[in-house]
């Protein structure tokens, strides 16, 4: 039998991650920060180990957590960094 | 099928003898009419039928002498109906896949045409009667019962929808092209509501059409299925937080004007459900659009921690005959007339039983009492939007003190303050953490965060408030409904 799918087929294969970097040394780490609540205690720390591993950091905030960043800051992220922590939730 | 119509003989209805088909072609060409009681198109094939064509047709009923019976009593059939009982093997001899199919027999025995499901202009010339010119003049017909007996014995449709994942977790209707189209009622396939985050499927009406038949919608009930996907999709109502949050959150639709009896919403007992086809299947639709195109599914994307049984879908109709107030679209600006579909994103209700208050002042402080539960008891203010669901008698409480809607949204906000030394438990909010000690905080930001409809029974006096999805920046949005393709 022939039915209509509800799901798009353009959205069945997700995006594959990207591979770890073998090492932080030297890299640009952009620590992003999507608003929600002690986001920034977690990213504070994560930019203590980075540094001590020799990586460079750069904060950057989403608007609201509860919406998708705005173009501008996605668009930011590569312009400050080769690799992206995210503070997801509290 | 073509060539020699198989012989058969089966039990006539009203003797219950056995009558061959040689016997029905003695004054010139029958038509057989294989059907069965389940199928809606079958019922109006029939209805048309039998005044027109008389003795010229003879059903075949995929049924029990007495449920053959019962079928032609309903359908208005007076001539002959045999009953070819389970497992139907004149139905399979004559391979039948869909009732009604109408089968003409020519006097010589040999097959001259066959229609399938109800086809005004193709059943005409086959029958050789005139039918009446009604809409619909075409409507696809229903499985026929030796379909069903084949997937018993190997592919089972329903487990096969749950195969491709096309559910909520329910049984759905199979989304088959027939069905599908008969949704889309002439309308483009191809065209596009936009995309449905999080994953941004396109919502084709194609694939709206076919959620809305999973769901289990009638065609006359997708108008308001797209305005209320074309309101979840509107940016400010912020689908995408809704959809993937840990927040039990779930879109209300509520139906205002004359939609609601047009399609047979339920807006009285019971108005939050279950029972009523219509508010159970619209509500559903979008649930699946949001969840199989947009890819919100629970336990994947969709990351609620509890969710609600109200995810499943939730559609109400405002019970505006027996509302005080003016219905709630009229209030927004819309024509009374007009019939129109708001979404408000919602956690689960709270239920609120008051049969004591007598004056509008007590009444409301019990709804604002209420009020102040939700979300989280010591998270003052909200920003986000509550709905309260304001029963009949209720509502007549504060109609008849002359309460307004903005009135009673005004004491609400006005009653629900507390001085934010009582706040400072648990999660509680920066402003109450950084207010003075002798400051007080509001339950809300503002009264226009407050929403109220009214809907439910006339008798019993059980309201409900359904908190906001506070944080997700998240708007009422409504939307009219279009008729018209």
């Amino acid at each position: 039998m022939d039915y209509v799918s509800p799901f798009d087929p353009r959205t069945a294969e997700p995006v594959p991650a990207a591979p770890r970097p073998e090492r932080l040394e030297g890299r640009r780490v952009v620590l992003l920060d999507i608003r929600k609540a002690r986001g920034a205690q977690f990213l504070d720390r994560i930019a203590v180990r980075l540094a001590a591993a020799g990586a460079q950091t750069f904060r950057l905030d989403k608007e609201t957590f509860s919406k998708p960043a705005s173009r501008e800051v996605i668009d930011r992220v590569p312009l400050h960094g080769d690799l992206v922590v995210e503070a997801l939730a509290d | 099928m073509d060539g020699p119509a198989p012989p058969f003989s089966l039990p006539r209805i009203d003797t219950e003898a056995e009558a061959g088909l040689q016997e029905f072609l003695h004054d010139g060409p029958v038509v057989l009419v294989f059907a069965h009681a389940d199928c809606p198109t079958t019922l109006l094939a029939l209805r048309r039928l039998a005044p027109a064509a008389g003795e010229r047709i003879v059903v075949v009923a995929q049924e029990t002498v007495p449920d053959a019976a019962r079928l032609a009593r309903r359908a208005g059939v007076t001539g002959p109906v045999l009953a070819d009982v389970a497992p139907h093997q004149v139905s399979q001899l004559y391979q039948v896949r869909t009732v009604p199919t109408a089968v003409r027999v020519e006097p010589d025995g040999s097959v001259a045409g066959v229609v399938e499901g109800w086809d005004r202009l193709a059943l005409e010339p086959l029958v050789g009667v005139s039918l009446p010119d009604e809409p619909p003049a075409q409507k696809p017909g229903c499985g026929s019962r030796t379909v069903e007996l084949e997937y018993r014995g190997g592919l089972d449709e329903p487990e096969d929808m749950f195969e491709r994942g096309f559910s909520d977790g329910l049984p759905v209707v199979p989304p088959t092209r027939d069905r599908v189209e008969a949704m889309l009622g002439g309308r483009d396939p191809s065209g596009s509501l936009g995309t449905v985050p999080p994953v941004h499927g396109e919502a084709t009406l194609e694939r709206v059409a076919a959620c809305a038949v999973l769901a289990g919608c009638r065609p006359d009930y997708f108008p308001l299925v797209l305005a209320a996907v074309e309101a979840v999709l509107e940016p400010s109502f912020n689908a995408h937080g809704i959809g993937v949050t840990t927040q039990p959150a779930a879109p209300v639709v509520i139906v205002n004007g004359l939609a609601r009896d047009r399609v047979g919403l339920n807006s009285g007992m019971g108005a939050l459900g279950p029972g009523f086809r219509a508010n159970a299947t619209i509500g559903r639709a979008l649930r699946l659009v949001l969840s199989l195109t947009g890819g919100a599914a629970p336990g994947g994307l969709d990351r609620s921690t509890l969710g609600h049984p109200g995810k499943v879908g939730l559609c109400i109709a405002e019970n505006e005959e027996a509302s005080p107030w003016p219905p709630f679209h009229a209030e927004l600006g819309f024509p009374a007339d007009s019939s129109t579909v708001t979404v408000v994103a919602c956690d689960a209700p709270l239920s609120v039983s008051d049969h004591r208050s007598r004056t509008p002042e007590e009444l409301a402080l019990v709804l604002a009492r209420a009020a102040e539960a939700t979300w989280s008891p010591f998270w003052w203010p909200m920003d986000d939007y509550s709905l309260f669901v304001v029963c009949p008698e209720h509502a007549d409480l504060f109609g008849e003190a002359g309460w307004d809607r903005r009135r009673l949204a005004q004491f609400l906000f006005d009653t629900a303050v507390r001085p934010v030394a009582e706040l400072r438990h648990g999660e509680t909010t920066p402003q109450v953490w950084t207010a003075p000690d002798e400051g007080t905080v509001h339950k809300w930001t503002s009264p226009e965060r407050i929403l109220i409809v009214c809907a439910g029974g006339d008798a019993g006096r059980y309201s409900a408030v359904f908190g906001p999805c506070d944080g997700m920046q998240t708007r009422p949005v409504t939307r009219e409904v279009q008729w018209t393709t």
